[in-house]
């Protein structure tokens, strides 16, 4: 009889790899607490001296303690490591028992609860039957009673609620050791919640590195290294980061290399439990990198078109004095490339106008014959000789010459208006650059 | 006493978000557990009415989140078999497998009130079971990773690659690489038989896992 629990417990244990609290274990054989608990203690002895498998147990431990002059009387339950440290710093040690027995390594106190939280729920009605304190006046309330007490209980709510908080402050458990690193680490996921409904994680990364700078006031315990590597990023640069955030923030990408850079400069002891983190930061990343890369290229084509329309803009003016052109109307819609070279035939269209305004070019157009087998390199020496006013115009009078011989035959421009548009485009970024070229000569 | 059938879709849907609010806490609770990540991305929430572990970081919940809402519409319609949250080593080879094995009697009969809070109390046990499965296995090399894999019968996923249930967050084929895994031992976890729902899980753990 005496051994048989050994038994039942070892089978909870080992076979079915239960948590045993003692609580569970009365109301499951039906023993008062204090049975259960010895029976427990005697379980573990039993178990250690035989060496056979590893169990670890929690204990409870209530006493006096002495908190800045003030004496409280605190009830944990604390892992078994931690007992001989936790029995030190009470003042006075009013009992120790065993809490539970599991196989398992708990890493926090949740299982605990969840394991008499059913079994309690089974025994509801007589739950404190076998439990060690009594008061002889708890008994069940009447109906009658009970009508009265609903009646009443709005009024005294808040002031056990007051009370309740005070005597609540020293009972948590203290298995995790850990309390304080996770403010440093939560206190950036607590402000995200505005940013998550957002959706937009190109912000919350700067802003993260900004919430790393507001704690930094609160002393960052670095027993938890991923607290290490938010708590050096603050301690070593506080005022970087900020300055880093806000010159990338104009351009996301470089936020997000710069999130990598930083990442990598930190690594130091956070290497293995940081780098599963970074790398769904870094995929989730990369998606969005993705998309602003494609965004981004987008903005240049854009800008690209835009700059490119905008040039024959200035000219626009004469195109209602040029007659009809062979080309295409242009369209201002920056919508594909093709405009723009559309746009360069037509400012091909109105030679008269332009060549009456600027003169000196016209000795250049003698040259333009060349125009068809290397046109760059003539328009080059047009603008060699002369002093240099805008490229734009520049253009022009060699697109004109070109034309010259191409308007005597339109059916046959075709392919001949796709060569020019592609010289003309030609010319164009050649004008880009000839602008710094001239610059150089000029100052001679 | 109601007999529903599995075209009574809001029926359905309910048990579709059941499972999948189970799967979320779970997926949760096994990064926990086998140290994924670390824990102080963790908070402790309620779920069942026990404490259960949460990640707070906005991208895994997303991420997760995400993965179960596309898993979604294949439970509704019974498609999938098993759901299994792999854990990677660096190399990306699975060192364990946790694999959830779902299956839904054809006929759902609800045959008590108290149905919902009887399968509240056997997803209770699932939670529990994960949080001391650690007894059972060996520890993970440091710096795993996790993914998803969804078993599904038949042809479903041609579905799934045709519809993009959530834009950017596209269901490829799975690789042989991730889905077999080397010397597999089997323990198993927990299983539960309910009215509406039977799961199994269990954990194919890698013999030597470093």
């Amino acid at each position: 009889m005496d051994e048989l629990y050994l038994d039942n417990i070892d089978e909870y244990v080992n076979d079915h790899n239960k948590i045993v609290t003692y609580k569970w274990l009365s109301l499951t054989l039906g023993v008062h607490v204090n049975t259960a608990k010895q029976m427990l203690y005697h379980y573990l002895d039993h178990k250690r001296k035989e060496s056979s498998a590893q169990l670890h147990a929690t204990y409870l431990v209530s006493g006096k303690f002495v908190d800045n002059g003030q004496t409280s009387h605190k009830v944990s339950v604390v892992r078994e490591d931690q007992l001989e440290d936790f029995k030190a710093k009470m003042s006075l040690v009013v009992s120790v028992h065993v809490y539970s027995v599991q196989r398992a390594l708990l890493r926090d106190s949740g299982p605990l609860y969840a394991v008499d939280y059913d079994a309690v729920k089974d025994n509801l009605k007589n739950c404190s039957r076998y439990s060690a304190i009594h008061c002889a006046s708890a008994v069940p309330m009447s109906s009658v009673e009970l009508q009265q007490a609903r009646e009443v209980q709005q009024a005294p709510t808040p002031e056990p609620e007051n009370k309740k908080t005070g005597m609540n402050g020293d009972t948590s458990p203290v298995l995790k050791s850990s309390a304080k690193p996770p403010k440093g680490i939560m206190g950036m996921f607590a402000n995200k919640s505005a940013p998550k409904s957002q959706d937009n994680t190109k912000e919350m990364k700067p802003e993260k590195k900004e919430d790393i700078d507001a704690p930094k006031s609160k002393p960052v315990a670095k027993a938890n290294p991923v607290a290490n590597f938010f708590g050096t990023q603050t301690s070593k640069k506080p005022e970087k980061p900020v300055k880093k955030e806000e010159a990338p923030q104009s351009s996301s990408r470089a936020a997000q290399q710069q999130h990598e850079r930083s990442k990598p400069e930190e690594k130091q002891e956070t290497v293995a439990p940081v780098e599963p983190q970074k790398d769904t930061k870094k995929d989730s990343r990369s998606k969005t990198k993705r998309l602003e890369d494609s965004d981004g290229e987008e903005e240049k084509m854009e800008t690209k078109k835009r700059r490119r329309i905008k040039k024959p803009e200035p000219d626009s003016s004469d195109e209602d004095v040029i007659p009809d052109s062979p080309q295409p109307v242009v369209t201002r819609e920056p919508s594909s490339p093709s405009p723009k070279k559309e746009v360069e035939p037509d400012r091909h269209s109105h030679p008269s106008s332009s060549e009456m305004k600027i003169r000196k070019r016209r000795r250049v157009m003698k040259s333009h014959t060349f125009v068809d087998g290397d046109g760059c390199m003539v328009t080059e020496k047009g603008y060699v000789s002369e002093s240099y006013s805008e490229s734009e115009d520049d253009f022009k009078p060699s697109k004109q010459a070109s034309r010259d011989p191409i308007k005597a035959k339109p059916s046959s421009s075709k392919e001949d208006e796709k060569k020019t548009q592609k010289k003309a485009s030609a010319n164009s970024n050649k004008g880009a650059k000839q602008a710094s070229i001239m610059g150089f000569f000029q100052k001679k | 006493m109601t007999t529903l059938t599995r075209q009574d879709l809001n029926f359905g849907q309910v048990v579709a978000d059941i499972l999948c609010e189970f799967l979320e806490v779970a997926i949760h609770l096994i990064l926990y557990v086998r140290e994924v990540y670390p824990s102080g991305i963790f908070q402790k929430r309620k779920k069942y009415n026990v404490p259960v572990q949460m990640s707070c970081h906005p991208e895994l919940n997303q991420y997760i989140q995400d993965t179960l809402h596309c898993i979604k519409p294949l439970i509704e319609k019974n498609d999938a078999e098993k759901v299994v949250v792999v854990i990677m080593d660096k190399e990306h080879h699975p060192v364990e497998r946790f694999v959830f094995e779902i299956s839904q009697p054809p006929l759902l009969s609800i045959s008590s009130d108290t149905l919902l809070s009887h399968v509240e109390q056997l997803l209770r046990a699932f939670i529990l079971k994960i949080s001391v499965c650690d007894a059972v296995l060996n520890s993970n090399p440091p710096g795993c990773s996790f993914t998803v894999l969804v078993h599904t019968r038949d042809a479903a996923t041609r579905n799934m690659e045709k519809v993009q249930v959530i834009k950017d967050f596209p269901w490829i084929v799975a690789d042989e690489q991730e889905v077999h895994m080397q010397e597999p031992r089997l323990i198993p976890l927990k299983t539960m038989t309910s009215d509406i729902v039977k799961m199994q899980l269990y954990v194919e753990e890698r013999a030597q896992k470093t």
